[in-house]
């Protein structure tokens, strides 16, 4: 019976007791467990499971395709490289959308937080936890698929898998490099406007709209430097050259223009306002060590440096909101 | 010795919001035990407790929790307390089990072990088969005990509780009481905070009252019982003269059906009724005092 008190007696606790540190890592752990929905209803299991599904097919086609192709003239043919395959997915933004506001806002909204600070940790050790917590899931769910990637690759490649490591070398340090700079970005956005609310949905809605209006606005700019000409038509297809294939232009590509038209640019920093896709520019850079030319960035003198900066000041907004949110003083 | 140190010593601890003094130049000396902490609502209880955890820090003075300055050290002090606040607090979603273990992990202890104690201290405030249903569909009474299980699975030297019969029917308002006296005999000290005097009165041994964020009284609960009420003197027809007299040592007394009442507190009170009764040559007919709970207490010193 549920009313019942039993007298079981009771036993101190004689054993280890950590401090801050062990504090944070609880939080750490219990976050990542609600993010993922461990220990909760299977519903919430779908959303993160399905995305670590979508977020690694493209990964298993590409190894299935290179198998498949491998002692065939088309075994060169890659569907996606290393680096198109760090924040290919807009449903890792969306993921973040629906995790950051459900591992902070029930906390705000179900007066958790009094509970939580009456334990021994700061303001400083619940942000850092709450970051680290969705940091880290992101992390996990663009790196296992690379290693998917990477392994598939290896395990079909016709070289020997040796030797495709070893071509492929620099894509060991390159992948996790550009992999934590975007998790830690959009964690960061993701925990600090779900900190401004107690409402999941306002918060959820927050993040999407955020991505989405500086997205429409960077591409407005970026339209407004852009001259179309008349074309006479073209007979013959245009090929251009990025980093690792080579792709066919054709009217309808995204790299052409749906009407012959000759499509100009200047160059533009408009591309950093769109805070969606501004890490992007950052793994170019760990990639490349340049913004590839096909980007409306390429040509902007010190394009990447202001990309560097803008990355800085936008994670930097957001752990200053967070400590404001969570100082230790008058919660 | 931290463990002979008082649960709470403030000196001058004041807290003022805007337009509110919520607590008012306090002086306390709190003993281990079980302790009441009396006042109506907006009494400064609760700020109290959250100065105590170091969650709102005080605008002048000092409080030491266990020895521990709180402003110095909020880290060390936290770890030695258990918090039951009043309000709604726990994460519906998730089972008493899991609550209970992640704060006690949260507590420093290792995840193991949290989740033993978890169900220790949930077996002993009653919640053993319940503790794996999500805490959404508890009654007041469960979520009651499984807010007191979170507060104590880490053995706490002391453990606040923030009117934690609140909403209780009369049985679950028994049980959680005979909770919280059980917890003195396993060598945790309790601050318990509430308007219900009763409560005080049935498990706590010292009773702390406040009144707008000022002491009214401290002191254990048997002898402010005993010293503290009205004394009722049948000293014939000449009352007047005897009010009058007692007014001037400032002792409130009035006339109720041929007698003098007077307001007492302590045996010096007594002493002055006496040597004034003796003073005026007055014959003293009869002499008793008139004491019920510490409902009276209260309103008879929080009128002074």
């Amino acid at each position: 019976m549920a009313g019942a008190v039993y007298d079981r007696g009771y036993r101190p606790y004689e054993g280890e007791r950590g401090g801050r540190r062990e504090a944070r890592a609880a939080l750490f752990r219990a976050s990542v467990r609600r993010a993922l929905g461990w220990r909760r209803p299977w519903r919430q299991k779908v959303v993160p499971f399905l995305l670590l599904a979508i977020v690694t097919v493209p990964a298993i086609v590409n190894v299935g395709v290179a198998y498949l192709t491998r002692d065939t003239p088309a075994s060169g043919i890659r569907f996606i490289t290393y680096r198109d395959y760090v924040g290919v997915s807009n449903s890792l933004l969306l993921f973040v959308a629906l995790s950051a506001p459900d591992i902070m806002c029930p906390d705000r909204r179900q007066r958790v937080l009094p509970l939580i600070f009456a334990r021994p940790l700061t303001g400083v050790d619940y942000v850092l936890a709450k970051v680290g917590a969705m940091t880290a899931i992101l992390f996990g769910f663009s790196f296992l698929p690379q290693v998917v990637l990477f392994v598939g690759q290896m395990l079909v490649s016709k070289d020997g898998a040796l030797d495709y490591a070893r071509a492929n070398g620099e894509v060991l340090w390159q992948v996790p490099i550009a992999v934590g700079i975007l998790s830690l970005y959009y964690a960061v956005i993701g925990v600090a406007i779900s900190s401004l609310t107690s409402r999941r949905i306002i918060a959820g809605a927050s993040i999407v709209a955020l991505f989405l209006i500086t997205s429409v606005v960077s591409v407005l700019f970026i339209e407004s430097v852009t001259t179309r000409t008349e074309q006479t038509p073209a007979p013959a297809p245009v090929f251009t050259e990025d980093d690792e294939q080579v792709v066919v232009l054709q009217p309808g590509d995204e790299n052409g223009d749906p009407w012959g038209l000759v499509v100009e640019r200047e160059p533009t920093a408009a591309q950093l306002v769109n805070l969606a896709s501004l890490p992007l520019v950052l793994r170019d850079l760990v990639f490349l060590g340049q913004v590839p030319e096909a980007e409306p960035m390429s040509g902007v003198d010190r394009g990447g440096l202001y990309a560097i900066l803008v990355y800085a000041v936008v994670v930097g907004a957001g752990f200053t909101t967070l400590f404001i949110r969570y100082d230790e003083v008058e919660r | 010795m931290p463990d002979a140190a008082p649960l709470l010593r403030t000196r001058d601890l004041t807290k003022q919001y805007p337009g509110v003094t919520a607590i008012d130049h306090l002086d306390l000396d709190v003993p281990r035990g079980r302790v009441g902490l009396v006042g109506a609502n907006g009494a400064g209880k609760t700020t109290l407790f959250r100065m105590m955890l170091g969650l709102s820090h005080p605008t002048e003075g000092s409080l030491e929790v266990c020895g521990v300055e709180v402003a110095q050290d909020p880290i060390s002090a936290r770890s030695r307390l258990g918090y039951m606040p009043e309000h709604d607090c726990l994460p519906l979603d998730q089972t008493a089990a899991d609550i209970v273990a992640t704060f006690g992990e949260l507590n420093g202890l290792p995840p193991r072990s949290a989740r033993q104690r978890a169900s220790d201290v949930l077996d002993l405030v009653g919640l053993d088969e319940a503790r794996f249903r999500p805490v959404g569909g508890f009654s007041t009474g469960m979520r009651q005990r499984t807010k007191l299980a979170q507060a104590l699975v880490a053995d706490p030297e002391l453990v606040l509780l923030d009117e934690p019969t609140a909403g209780l029917d009369p049985l679950g308002r028994e049980e959680m009481l005979s909770l919280v006296e059980r917890l003195g005999t396993f060598d945790i000290s309790v601050l318990l905070a509430t308007h219900l005097l009763d409560d005080v009165q049935q498990v706590c041994d010292h009773v702390i009252m406040l009144d707008g964020g000022r002491l009214v009284v401290s002191g254990a609960t048997g002898s402010l019982l005993e010293r503290t009420g009205i004394l009722s003197i049948d000293v014939g027809a000449e009352r007047s003269g005897l009010i009058a007299l007692l007014a001037r040592r400032s002792l409130a007394s009035t006339e109720a059906a041929g007698l003098v009442e007077v307001q007492i507190d302590g045996e010096a009170d007594i002493d002055v009724v006496r040597d004034a009764v003796a003073e005026l040559g007055l014959p003293l007919h009869r002499l008793t005092t008139r004491l019920t709970s510490l409902d009276d207490v209260f309103l008879a010193k929080a009128a002074h």
